[in-house]
């Protein structure tokens, strides 16, 4: 009324007054130069301005409202569309960058309604496109086109292209304004008095006359049919074709009238109510129902239904928010007291965040919904007003997320640490791009304090996890079992974005940083650290690691690693000297160095013939110590040699010295990880073997030493009579053939352990050792070594039945070996008699009392005739005969047993055994025949 | 001459006159008259300016455009239209 329309009627005014005085010849046909003022303007009659003006005024305050909505974007495309078709494609590309020049034009002094502009220039163009056609086409037959239109004065101006699709609407609304038209009866007076009206452009009542105008020219269109429906005339009074602007009117006015009737409850109400249920917080009227698990209206609220399951539909953000809201305040509460977990608080800490970016939303939407919801085509509803409808687009992103939140904590609820980062990536395997991104940020947040466990085990060894998140876990061992027992993976814990191995190679490296720190007592680690750090690229800083970076972390890990393993090998290898170890304890302990094994059985043989509990463990090392010293072994560092050790195993009554012996090699603190105790007791299981079967040897050797042939001198045979002649023959005989077989298995045996076994397999721990990069690597090499020397030895489980055996065989030899000692003093006996007796009678006395101390023992010889001794000497033959030929028995039994054995085991090694004691297949081709007898 | 009458019609609504926004504002009628021309609306720049102001004023675009059509009609149709309203 004042002052903004007294400057809108200034403004039209002159717009009026420019319009009437340019001249439309130079319009229409100067396209180009338009801005030419026209050079002598017609100057308009008073009567034309003022009745343009008055015109010009009707038609801008009919308050109509655009018939397409306000986009600008939209109105850009479709110029640039039309611009194209007709041809104009260049046109249209400059016209494309004038725009985006226009509107970067901001701020004051700028446009402001730009899209009502760009609307405007559109639709003068396609104005003038129509009427440059007519004037082509129709104008030089003006009188034809009037004609047409029935001679009479055009009442309904043929609207623009666009509305024409509007007239059948039109005809099928037009029975229902039939009331209106009667109620216009009475107002068609005013129509007369139009011209008297240019006042009351303000007035509402104005509008009620446009109304009934235009249903009187719909009547008259009714009237004349569709002879004018394709013509473009274009003229008479337009505000007349705006009609459906004011039937949209009058239907919204009904709409609004029956949707107060039908609603209790205004929109906006609701609405409001909605967006504090999406708080969280009970509405006036949408409420928290508990029996229903969600936010609804009261049933007896007068509502249509639609809009109470918008209203329920809606408010499942608020259950959802509830659910979230719900669990971060409780584990933050319960943060001091219970152990949440760095996880947990990092999981908290990033929904709160993603909960933050939702209450941004809503206070936007909050303040939209201050702005009341239009009803109707009430003019400006260019304001942002909040429908149910609109609220339900706005929350239909944020549902989802919520959503997925609120299915992050049911499932996290009661996991923790790397559990909780694995499970929260498991839902993050998902197509959808938008829930892809948010699990992303969400698990970027909830991995850090993870990535940081990592990181600082991995650089610094330092296991920084008071709530039991991270999956390694540290259990309090002694030092030497740090390595084996002190970590250890908890799969539980270990999320699925770090693979099994990696896992593996993190634990590694803490490990061998812990162990260089705790165990061998070393600072280099650390240099070896920065190294690796500094080589990926990650500083040793905090929060260098993320999720999804799993290449950096698995890039840092290696690096690190490879340091760290490799600073650990060559500290084991040149400090504490592993290798050199290995091969002590194979020379000492695998009785590998030859002749301070054959020296110790010397010294300590009969000591340890004794019985257990009478041996002094003291007098047995110092005897140790006498062998290293005068054997080879001397020239060994005082450090190996200091390590060894004798040791007496527990023993039972009866036990031998031989059954209770071991040497036992003491490795010292960092290599006690590779010799651990089991490790050692396992040593000393082969060492027992060896160590018997090296005493078994020893005592063929030795009965070897006693009845070699040339100790039997062919004076005492021909001495003794033919029948005692040929049983000693036959007797010594059979213990030779025993003999022979007994040390052609035991050498052969000997031979197969030390090199098909001993050898073979330090020979692969040598390549393996040099192969390693890692102490797992190395312990793996040795745990290898070990095995496959208690494998192939026979000490091993599938071959414990052939080793029983094989105790067996050692002891029939040990028998052996004691029986022909027995028989060789015997024989050295006789032989000693008879020689006694053969030389003169004089010495018979001194011989006498010299085998008066033997008298005891094989029957009193003496002082019975050559004939008694005789008898004597060939019983004894006997015996001794009948003797050996048990134990000989006894020993192809079994020993034919040990043989048919030896191939049902698997080694490939014991092939070569078993081929160099059946070398001439003497036993293969003896079994069929004569089973059990050798002899 | 013409020109500035436009800027000033234009600059019309914003009230205090600076400089910049002068300059904003005889950009934009510039650019408006590009477009205008290219779209061949045969409007001149003060036309333009006084459209956009009226635009700024939260007139409909289709009536301004419709006031224009008719405005533009040669003279015959001003006094076609004091016959239309004259005929019921």
């Amino acid at each position: 009324m004042d002052d903004g329309d007294r400057r809108a009627v200034d403004l039209v005014k002159e717009l009026v007054h420019r319009l009437l005085s340019t001249s439309p010849s130079s319009t229409t046909t100067s396209s180009h130069q338009h801005t030419r003022l026209n050079p002598n303007p017609i100057i308009p009659s008073d009567q034309q301005y003022h009745q343009a003006l008055r015109y010009a005024i009707r038609i801008l305050s009919s308050r109509m409202t655009p018939s397409i909505a306000a986009d600008e974007s939209a109105m850009v495309e479709s110029i640039k569309r039309r611009l194209a078709t007709q041809g104009k494609s260049s046109d249209a590309l400059t016209f494309a960058d004038v725009y985006t020049k226009f509107s970067s034009k901001t701020g004051p002094g700028s446009v402001r309604n730009k899209w009502a502009v760009l609307y405007l220039l559109k639709t003068v163009s396609e104005d003038r496109k129509i009427q440059k056609h007519q004037s082509t086409s129709v104008a030089p037959n003006g009188f034809l086109s009037s004609a047409l239109s029935g001679g009479l004065p055009e009442l309904v101006g043929s609207e623009s292209n666009h509305n024409l699709g509007l007239r059948n609407d039109r005809s099928k609304v037009l029975n229902n304004l039939q009331g209106y038209t009667d109620n216009s009866k009475d107002s068609r007076g005013l129509v007369g008095k139009l011209g008297k009206m240019e006042k009351g452009n303000s007035d509402g009542s104005l509008s009620d006359d446009f109304r009934s105008l235009n249903c009187v020219g719909d009547t008259s269109r009714v009237l004349r049919g569709k002879v004018e429906a394709g013509k473009g005339w274009s003229g008479g009074v337009l505000m007349v074709s705006k009609d459906p602007e004011n039937l949209r009117d009058m239907a919204y006015k009904e709409f609004v009238n029956l949707s107060k009737e039908e609603n209790e409850v205004s929109e906006d109400v609701l609405v409001r109510d909605v967006l504090y249920a999406c708080q969280g917080i009970d509405g006036k009227y949408v409420k928290y129902d508990k029996n229903e698990d969600g936010y609804v209206l009261p049933d007896w609220m007068k509502v249509p239904r639609a809009t109470r399951s918008v209203v329920r539909k809606l408010c499942e953000l608020g259950w959802l928010f509830r659910k979230v809201k719900g669990y971060i305040s409780e584990s933050m509460n319960q943060f001091p007291a219970q152990d949440v977990g760095t996880v947990g608080q990092a999981f908290c800490a990033a929904l709160q965040d993603e909960l933050s970016e939702y209450y941004k939303l809503l206070a936007v939407l909050e303040g939209q919904a201050m702005n009341p919801i239009p009803l109707g085509s009430e003019g400006t509803c260019s304001g942002n007003y909040l429908s149910l409808r609109r609220l339900s687009v706005w929350f239909a992103e944020p549902i989802v997320k919520m959503r997925l939140m609120a299915v992050l904590v049911d499932n996290c609820k009661s996991l923790k640490g790397g559990a909780m980062a694995g499970a929260i990536h498991m839902h993050a395997q998902h197509g959808d791009p938008l829930v892809n991104d948010f699990m992303k940020r969400l698990l970027r947040r909830v991995c850090s304090p993870l990535f940081e466990m990592v990181r600082r085990w991995v650089l610094e060894g330092e296991l920084e996890d008071i709530f039991a998140e991270f999956f390694i876990v540290s259990q309090p061992v002694k030092d030497e079992s740090l390595w084996r027992e002190g970590y250890r993976l908890h799969a539980a814990m270990l999320p699925a974005f770090i693979s099994q191995s990696l896992a593996k190679q993190i634990l590694r490296t803490g490990k061998s940083i812990n162990f260089l720190r705790v165990c061998c007592d070393d600072r280099g680690w650390a240099d070896a650290a920065t190294e690796a750090a500094a080589a990926v690229g990650t500083t040793t800083t905090r929060g260098s690691l993320g999720y999804g970076e799993t290449d950096a972390l698995e890039s840092l890990v290696t690096e690190a690693a490879k340091r760290i393993d490799k600073h650990l090998l060559e500290l084991m290898h040149k400090r504490y000297k592993f290798k050199e170890h290995c091969l002590a304890i194979k020379r000492y302990l695998l009785l590998g160095q030859g002749d301070f094994v054959q020296y110790l059985m010397d010294i300590v043989g009969p000591e340890l013939s004794e019985p257990a509990n009478t041996i002094s463990s003291f007098k047995l090392a110092t005897l140790l110590e006498s062998a290293i010293t005068s054997s080879n072994a001397q020239y060994d560092g005082c450090d190996i040699r200091a390590r060894l050790r004798v040791k007496m195993m527990p023993h039972n009554t009866g036990d031998r010295g031989w059954d209770v012996f071991s040497l036992e090699y003491d490795a010292g603190v960092p290599l006690n990880t590779v010799f651990t105790e089991s490790v050692m007791t396992r040593y000393i299981r082969v060492f027992n073997f060896l160590w018997k079967l090296r005493r078994v040897e020893h005592a063929l050797t030795g009965t070897w030493k006693t009845m070699k042939p040339n100790c039997i001198t062919s004076h005492f045979f021909s001495k003794l009579p033919q029948a005692v002649k040929l049983q000693l023959i036959l007797t010594s005989r059979k213990c030779q053939v025993l003999w022979d077989e007994m040390n052609h298995f035991v050498s052969n045996l000997q031979y197969y352990i030390m090199f098909e076994v001993l050898e073979v397999s330090w020979s692969n721990l040598v390549k393996e050792m040099e192969l390693s990069k890692d102490l797992d690597d190395l312990l793996a090499a040795h745990g290898k070594y070990l095995f496959s020397i208690l494998e192939k030895s026979l000490l091993g489980e599938r071959s414990q039945e052939l080793n029983k055996t094989l105790f067996v065989l050692f002891d029939l030899i040990l028998r052996f070996r004691s029986l022909a000692d027995r028989l060789y003093e015997g024989i050295n006996e006789l032989q000693s008699r008879t020689t006694e007796t053969s030389i003169n009678s004089g010495d018979k006395v001194k011989s006498r009392g010299k085998s008066n101390d033997k008298s005891s023992e094989p029957g009193s010889w003496l002082g019975e005739g050559r004939k008694a001794l005789t008898q004597r000497a060939g019983e004894f033959l006997k015996n001794m005969g009948n003797d050996i030929d048990v134990i000989g028995k006894d020993y192809t039994t079994i020993f034919e047993g040990f043989i048919s054995q030896l191939p049902v085991q698997k080694h490939i090694d014991l092939k070569f055994l078993m081929f160099r004691l059946n070398f001439t297949e003497f036993y293969s081709q003896l079994q069929p025949i004569t089973r059990g007898k050798l002899f | 001459m013409e020109e500035e009458m436009g800027i000033k019609n234009l600059a019309f609504t914003v009230s205090p006159m600076d400089p910049e926004a002068a300059r904003t504002a005889r950009d934009s009628l510039e650019l408006v008259f590009h477009m205008s021309n290219i779209l061949d609306t045969g409007l001149d720049r003060h036309t333009l300016s006084v459209l956009i102001s009226l635009c700024d004023l939260g007139h409909n675009p289709e009536a301004l455009a419709a006031v224009i059509k008719e405005l533009r009609q040669e003279h015959p149709s001003a006094q076609q239209r004091t016959m239309a309203s004259s005929v019921p």
